[in-house]
Order: C-alpha cells, then structure tokens, then sequence
C-alpha cells in the first residue's frame, strides 16, 4: 500500500477546520493539520480541548461547520452516506466512551465490525483470538461486555477497532482506565499494526505512550493547535524503540 | 453468500428476540387474511352462481301497439342506452301466437277461433350476464317501464331481487374486510418492526459507526416483514381451506350449496392473495425503515 502514489498524499488533512456546537460551543478553531500514511500521531490536549471532536470530524460523525476535511483525497463533505459507510469500514475508531452493545458477549462486539465487511465466520474467529490473545482477555470472550471491568471495555474497544486491521485507527484515550502492563499490551497493539501498514492517531492525557518516541505530537489548547512536536517520521522508522539508536 | 448468510442469521435472531410480539403479528396477519379470504371466497361463489342463473334471466317488455320494423333500431338503441346488454328479440303478435301454438301443439285448435291479435306484441331483452346488471335489474325495468308504449315489464322471479341485495352486501363485506386486511396488515407490521428497531436501536446505531452499508442494516427488517407477509397468508389460506373442506363435508348432500356448487379459489387467486399479503407486510416495514432508521 505504502509504495503506491498516493503515498505521497497525505492520508488525512484539514485545512482550518472550525467546529461549533450549537448554540455557541466553540470546540476547534481554524485547525490545520496533516497526517501522513504510515504516520502515528499523537493528539494531547486538556480535557475539553476539542480532541475527540477532531477525531469525530476525520470519521464523518460530526461535521466542521467551516472548513476542508480530506481523507485519502477525498473531500469529505463531497462523498455520498453509502461512500461514508464504506470510509468507515477501513477506518477503526475506538471510542473514549466504548460503544460497546453491554448484553452482547466479547466475541459478539467484535464480530459486528467484522461482519459489516462480510468477512467469514472462520476469519472473524481466527482474528478475534488473535486480538484477545495480544490484549490478554482471552479469558473473556464469552463474557458479556457489560459485565467487564473498564479497563477490559477498553480493550475489547480497541480490539473491535483493530479487527479489521484498518487502514486508519483513530483512538480516543485508549490508556485511560488502563494499568501499566495493560497499557503496555495496547502499546504493543498499536505497534503491530503500524507494521502492518495502518496508519494511527492517538488522542491521550497519558504522557507514558508518548513521552519517549519521537512521533508527532500535537497539543490543543481550547480548539487551536498550540505546539507541534516530533519530526514527523513515517512508520518504517519504529519510534516506539527509536532510543536504541 | 456471506452476505445472504449474515441477513438470514440476523433475521432469524430478530425473530427469535421478540418472539411473542412476532407471534402476535403473526397471528393477526392470519386473521386477517383468512377473515377477507373467507367473504371473498364466498363472494366468487355467488359470482358464478350468479351467471348460472342469469342464464334464463329475461325481462319481457309488453307493448300496447305493434312496432314497424323501421321504428326497431331506434328502440334498440334506447335500449342500450341504459345498459348494454346480449340479446334484444322483437317479438310481434304474429310470432307470439305461433309460440303459444307451439307450446300448446295437440291442444292449438283452440286458438282457431281467436287469430293473433289477442296477444300483445312484445320484446324480449336479454341481460348481460354479469353480476351487476343482475343485480341491477331493478332499475333496468323501471326505466323500461318509462319508455313510451310500454305496457308492462315482467322479469325473473322476486329471489332474483334478494339474490342482487345479498350480493351487494356481500360486496360491501369483501371490500370492508380488503380494507381492514390492508390497515391491520401494514400498521401491525410497521409497528413490530418499529419494536424491533427500538428494541435494537443502540447495536444499529454502533452498525452505522461500524461502517455497515444501508442494505445490511434494513434487509434483515424488510425480510422480517416479508417473512410475516409469506407465513401469515399461508396460513390464513391455509386455515380457510380446512375450514371450506369442513363447510363441504357438513353440508354435503341435496341442499342449498348444490345450487352454488362450492368450490375453493382458482390457483391464480390463490398466488394474488399470498402475493398481496406479502407486498402488504413488506410495505408495512418499509414504512417502519424509512420512518426510524436513518441509515
Ligand atoms: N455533542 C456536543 N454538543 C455540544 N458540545 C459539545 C459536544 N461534544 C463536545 N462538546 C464540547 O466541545 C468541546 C470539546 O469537546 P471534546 O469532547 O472534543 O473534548 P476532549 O478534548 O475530547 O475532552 P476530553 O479529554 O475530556 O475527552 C467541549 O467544550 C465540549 O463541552
Ligand atoms: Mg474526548
């Protein structure tokens, strides 16, 4: 995927994205921004900052009230409900507040994202143990999702993100209910699957996952990108151990 | 395959879920499909009899003078101008006596002494043997009755006037019941499958999020409807059929039925039926997709 030429495109950009919600909620502000394939970003920001919002904008669940939001080239607000639909089977989203269907099992929660691309039963199984093997919930699979503790809600989010190994994970607080070896794991998750070509952004309070790489990290402050650290590498530069060199 | 496979599984679950509302639905489906079938049924049955018994239907027209064969076409056409009909004989008095000199054969000598002018010259209609202008006789000879030179008008025996009054009602019942089949049929399905999408509303709003296509999410609610459409008229069909053999056997014999010589619905009649009843519950759900899923 990444030696096509649309690799040289960047895979999402804004250009001066406002947001408001109605009446006067101003949540993002003439924001500007790129993310390239192969990219991790990370997006900080104190709470109210506007980061799920933004994450909101690039998956069509909300959108700006002024300015261009493209993803993969295309303009968003030019593609049809059925083209949006599409967009979101290759674009995983785990939520801060879950979206999980509580009454349905681990198993169930995950197949849905799976089933929706028509991917067969033996695949769909296959690929959710592989997930709950890597996120160590394995235990859990038949479980109810509502009968979780947080933290296993958040990973079974992040696994119904991944399973359909997407071309863009965007992830909302991934960590946040998480302990340090969980965390760990879900670090581990996101490596995996920037190997495998997916392209990430993280919306986080947790310095831990970025605090020693050198990816992107972007700051907002009430709506308007405040500082812009990292050097803006692709993927095939593994910052997660980029101190080793 | 994968997709036809997801969109029975997940039909079969809806179903499953709810499965006292679904049976309820069902049940009114049947219901109604067999009270409408049952007039209707019987409604055809007094259709055919009815053109049995039109066939010796005839209104005479007497007359007080005769008609000179140029004056016929011009009645003719007065005629028909009420209503079409098969067959209009004019009948002079010459030809009356020959009839009854006919009817009489060894007896006519006592005609001798009469000769035909004893006889009133008259004309005899034949009505289209269609239910309505059986029924419609009534006024048929009324307005006969206004045409000049007409004497009397005489038709078919007092039962024909009931038979066209019962018919009539029995129209009214089988249009009556067709209109409750349409309401029940499409309101209850619409309703069940509004539970249904209420019932699942969070897992079809997280189906949207999840990037499933507007097909995968309403095939399954329209198959719902359909299904109920397809099971609910077979059954009805179904239930009135046992219920029309049994009406057979108990009154087999010498008696009224034999004069209707009861039979069940034509094939075609029957396929119209199932076909409607599915086209209803489908509509029904159709209504409950585009009115509460957005996607
Ligand atoms: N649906 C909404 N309607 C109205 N206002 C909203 C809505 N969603 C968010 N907001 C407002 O927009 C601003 C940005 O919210 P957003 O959820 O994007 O922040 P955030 O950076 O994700 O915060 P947190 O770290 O707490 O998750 C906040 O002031 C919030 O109150
Ligand atoms: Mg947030």
């Amino acid at each position: 995927m990444h030696t096509s030429t649309a690799d040289n495109k960047p895979l999402i950009e804004l250009v001066k994205v406002s947001k408001v919600y109605p009446p006067d909620v101003l949540a993002l502000e003439d924001v500007s921004l790129q993310v390239l394939r192969g990219e991790i970003l990370f997006l900080t920001g104190m709470s109210g900052a506007g980061k799920t919002t933004l994450l909101k904008l690039i998956c069509s669940i909300e959108t700006p009230t002024k300015g261009l939001i493209e993803v993969a080239g295309r303009d968003l607000s030019k593609i049809k409900p059925a083209g949006i639909q599409l967009m979101r089977q290759k674009i995983g989203v785990a939520y801060q507040d879950f979206k999980l269907i509580n009454k349905l099992t681990v198993m169930q929660n995950i197949a849905m994202a799976m089933e929706v691309t028509y991917k067969s039963k033996g695949e769909i199984k296959k690929r959710i143990m592989e997930l709950l093997d890597t996120l160590k919930l394995t235990d859990k699979v038949n479980k109810p999702a509502g009968e979780l503790s947080r933290g296993e809600q958040q990973r079974v989010a992040l696994a119904r993100a991944a399973a359909n190994s997407p071309t863009l994970l965007l992830a909302d607080e991934p960590t946040g209910n998480l302990d340090p070896a969980a965390t760990d794991l879900v670090v581990k998750l996101f490596k995996q699957l920037n190997e495998s070509g997916s392209t990430i952004v993280i919306a986080t309070h947790d310095e831990k996952i970025y605090e020693e790489t050198d990816y992107r990290v972007m700051d907002l402050h009430y709506g308007h990108i405040s500082t812009h650290t990292g050097k803006n590498k692709p993927r095939q530069i593994d910052l997660f151990e980029s101190h080793r060199a | 395959m994968q997709y036809l496979a997801y969109i029975l599984r997940q039909t079969a679950r809806n179903l499953r879920l709810a499965w006292g509302t679904q049976l309820m639905t069902l049940l009114t489906v049947t219901l109604s499909v067999l009270i409408f079938a049952f007039f209707f049924l019987i409604y055809t049955n007094m259709m055919k009899a009815g053109e049995r018994l039109g066939d010796d239907v005839r209104i005479i027209v007497y007359l007080d003078d005769e008609i000179v064969p140029q004056m016929r076409p011009q009645i003719e056409r007065k005629i028909r101008e009420f209503s079409e009909v098969e067959k209009i004989v004019f009948i002079s008095r010459q030809n009356a006596f020959e009839k009854l000199g006919k009817q009489l054969a060894e007896e006519k000598d006592v005609l001798n002494d009469l000769g035909p002018y004893f006889l009133p010259p008259s004309i005899e209609i034949y009505p289209l043997k269609t239910l309505k202008n059986l029924t419609h006789i009534n006024q048929f000879s009324e307005y006969l009755q206004t045409l000049p030179g007409v004497s009397k008008v005489q038709y078919g025996r007092e039962w024909l006037k009931r038979f066209g009054y019962f018919t009539s009602l029995l129209r009214l019942v089988v249009l009556l019941s067709g209109g409750l089949l349409i309401m029940s049929m499409t309101f209850i399905v619409s309703y069940t499958i509004r539970l249904t999408v209420v019932s699942r509303h969070e897992e079809l709003e997280i189906l949207r999020l999840l990037g499933a296509s507007s097909a995968y999410i309403r095939m399954p609610l329209l198959l719902e409807g359909l299904l109920q459409g397809l099971l609910g008229s077979t059954l009805g069909l179904g239930a009135l059929f046992i219920l029309y053999q049994w009406i057979c056997r108990r009154f087999s014999g010498p008696g009224l039925l034999h004069l209707f010589d009861f039979t069940f619905f034509a094939p075609e009649i029957i396929a119209a039926i199932l076909f409607a009843g599915i086209l209803l519950c489908t509509a029904g759900s159709l209504f409950s997709i585009r009115r509460f899923i957005r996607i």
